[in-house]
């Protein structure tokens, strides 16, 4: 009987993948329409109070000059350079967080000692808001794309480690015996075992990092007003230039929304062997 | 079946567990002596908690020896090893890969997954029935056939001592059954494995006389040896075979053994109506 339910196509993805996704797809349609409808209706609302003059357009922007400027943004090329700044210190912010953070984590997980050392210190480094920080940060890096990055990983490396460390410590000890007695070495031990088996934990805390990354980028641009989207912002606001502030503002939306996305494909391509059916 | 030649060794064997909190060492076993002849499958049993998946987990390699001989081959074990396989009690399958990847785990760990290494998983698939079934994730099977996926994974290396602890005993009684004649309908068929040495430890007593060449009582904890007992049924061995007077007779003899260990001589009188001593 087993059997029959498990006879499953040999095509690439499940069967498990599939029929959830299907019958999910006109309720899922249907939210993106009511999400859209909502959108629309708090920027017609704005576009409306300009219009008759309830705020002033000089202060608050326009959806039309939002747009307009969004327009002159692109055509113009305006926008990639510091377009382009912002995801480079993101990129390498979040990658070096990556690349350090998720193999500590692990580690740290395994160890009694290593754990038992650094947990009251990840903790307190995670409360923390991580912007008080960026005066010493500018302070010892200076205030070029370097210090943006620190604080990036600074902002970022805390909420991974913190997840990370937690997977490790919850990996189920039968999965090691596993490794262990058909005698995996620790590297394939670590890659093909302790890996896969953290992967939830540690893309729960990607998401987290990305998240809190791009807040961190974004605040070192603002605060030390040399490049990338948060200076644009910044610049444009002191000018009086709301409409083009508006639509940095946009364009930032943007990104936090793909980046914010990515990580979700990730966690769903990643771990939808853990969620049950 | 090659008598008179000890595939394991075990003399004034002890094993226990030092806790981490007060470092008091908690035997689970002591005195324990017994061999294991090469080609032969070994049932243990013996009442709950008395350290017969301690044993096991020893052979295995995952617990030290405390002292004693605990020997494969003439060679004191001391550690994991590739000629040990052992069928965990909780399939202990990795829910990441599929039933192909798990299988091919130990190869892998064992860099043996090669063209001959591919086609050995696809036979043993075939052999434990789940030849269809190479891409499907653990999530999506049944216990019955988690275990034969945990049977598969340890036959792949042809381990010379195949260890079993309790894999049927999380099963519903009717998959149970199926799968105590399918592991010996697979021991009796795989070529490769025909003629290992087996040891299986059960809570079961009949599926203990069913599967085994022999079946060795353990004590109550700290375990040693009470009493080992033949089993002079013959192979090919059916289902058919648990209704012989021969089985039941030899069924008895042992649940008495465990009976008096588990009461510690106070018979009960229930014991009859259940087979499974820990019931």
């Amino acid at each position: 009987m087993a059997i029959a339910q498990l006879s499953t196509p040999s095509s690439g993805t499940s069967v498990q993948e599939r029929t959830p996704a299907a019958q999910r797809a006109p309720r899922r349609h249907e939210h993106v329409m009511l999400g859209l409808l909502g959108l629309a209706a708090v920027f017609g609302a704005w576009q409306l109070c300009t219009s008759v003059g309830i705020v002033d357009p000089t202060f608050s922007s326009s959806p039309v000059g939002l747009f307009g400027a969004l327009v002159d943004f692109i055509t113009s090329g305006e926008i990639w350079k510091p377009l382009s700044s912002t995801l480079t210190t993101v990129a390498w912010g979040i990658g070096l967080s990556l690349v350090v953070g998720i193999p500590l984590g692990l580690v740290i997980g395994r160890s009694r000692v290593l754990f038992g050392l650094t947990e009251p210190l990840i903790s307190i480094m995670y409360a923390v808001p991580y912007v008080v920080f960026l005066p010493v940060i500018i302070f010892w890096f200076g205030i070029d794309q370097q210090a943006r990055i620190v604080i990036v990983i600074w902002a970022a490396i805390f909420p991974l480690l913190i997840n990370v460390v937690a997977g490790s410590r919850n990996l189920d000890i039968s999965y090691l015996h596993v490794a262990h007695v058909y005698c995996a070495s620790r590297f394939l031990t670590m890659r093909a075992v302790a890996l896969p088996a953290t992967s939830p934990y540690i893309l729960a805390g990607v998401r987290q990092a990305v998240g809190r990354g791009l807040v961190g980028a974004i605040v070192a641009e603002l605060f030390m007003g040399s490049a990338g989207m948060g200076y644009l912002v910044q610049k444009q606001t002191s000018n009086f230039q709301m409409d083009e502030a508006m639509a940095a503002i946009a364009v930032i939306a943007v990104v936090a929304i793909a980046l914010t996305r990515a990580v979700a494909y990730f966690e769903r391509r990643f771990t939808s062997w853990s969620t049950s059916t | 079946m090659n008598a008179n030649q000890s595939k394991l060794v075990v003399e004034d064997l002890r094993l226990g567990h030092r806790s981490r909190l007060n470092g008091k060492f908690t035997t689970a076993c002591e005195d324990l002596s017994f061999d294991v002849q090469k080609g032969e499958f070994v049932a243990i049993v013996g009442p709950s908690g008395c350290g017969k998946t301690t044993f096991l987990t020893a052979v295995a390699g995952l617990m030290p020896v405390a002292s004693g001989r605990l020997e494969l081959d003439g060679r004191q074990l001391r550690g994991p090893g590739r000629d040990r396989s052992l069928v965990f009690q909780h399939a202990s399958l990795f829910p990441w890969r599929n039933v192909t990847g798990n299988v091919s785990f130990p190869l892998q760990a064992q860099k043996r997954n090669d063209e001959k290494g591919k086609e050995r998983v696809r036979q043993l698939l075939e052999l434990v029935g789940l030849g269809d079934n190479g891409n499907t994730y653990p999530r999506e099977l049944s216990g019955g056939m988690m275990q034969r996926v945990n049977l598969a994974r340890a036959l792949v290396t042809d381990p010379e001592l195949l260890l079993l602890d309790e894999p049927f005993a999380a099963l519903d009684a009717q998959t149970r059954e199926v799968m105590q004649s399918e592991l010996t309908r697979i021991w009796q068929a795989d070529e490769v494995s025909s003629g290992k040495t087996a040891v299986f430890i059960t809570h079961d007593v009949p599926e203990a006389v069913f599967l085994a060449d022999r079946v060795i009582v353990f004590s109550r904890g700290p375990a040693h040896l009470v009493e080992s007992v033949p089993v002079d049924l013959g192979r090919p061995r059916t289902r058919e075979v648990k209704r012989t007077p021969e089985f039941l007779a030899i069924t008895d003899h042992i649940l008495d053994l465990v009976m008096q260990q588990s009461d510690h001589g106070m018979r009960s009188a229930s014991h009859g109506h259940s087979a499974t001593v820990d019931a």
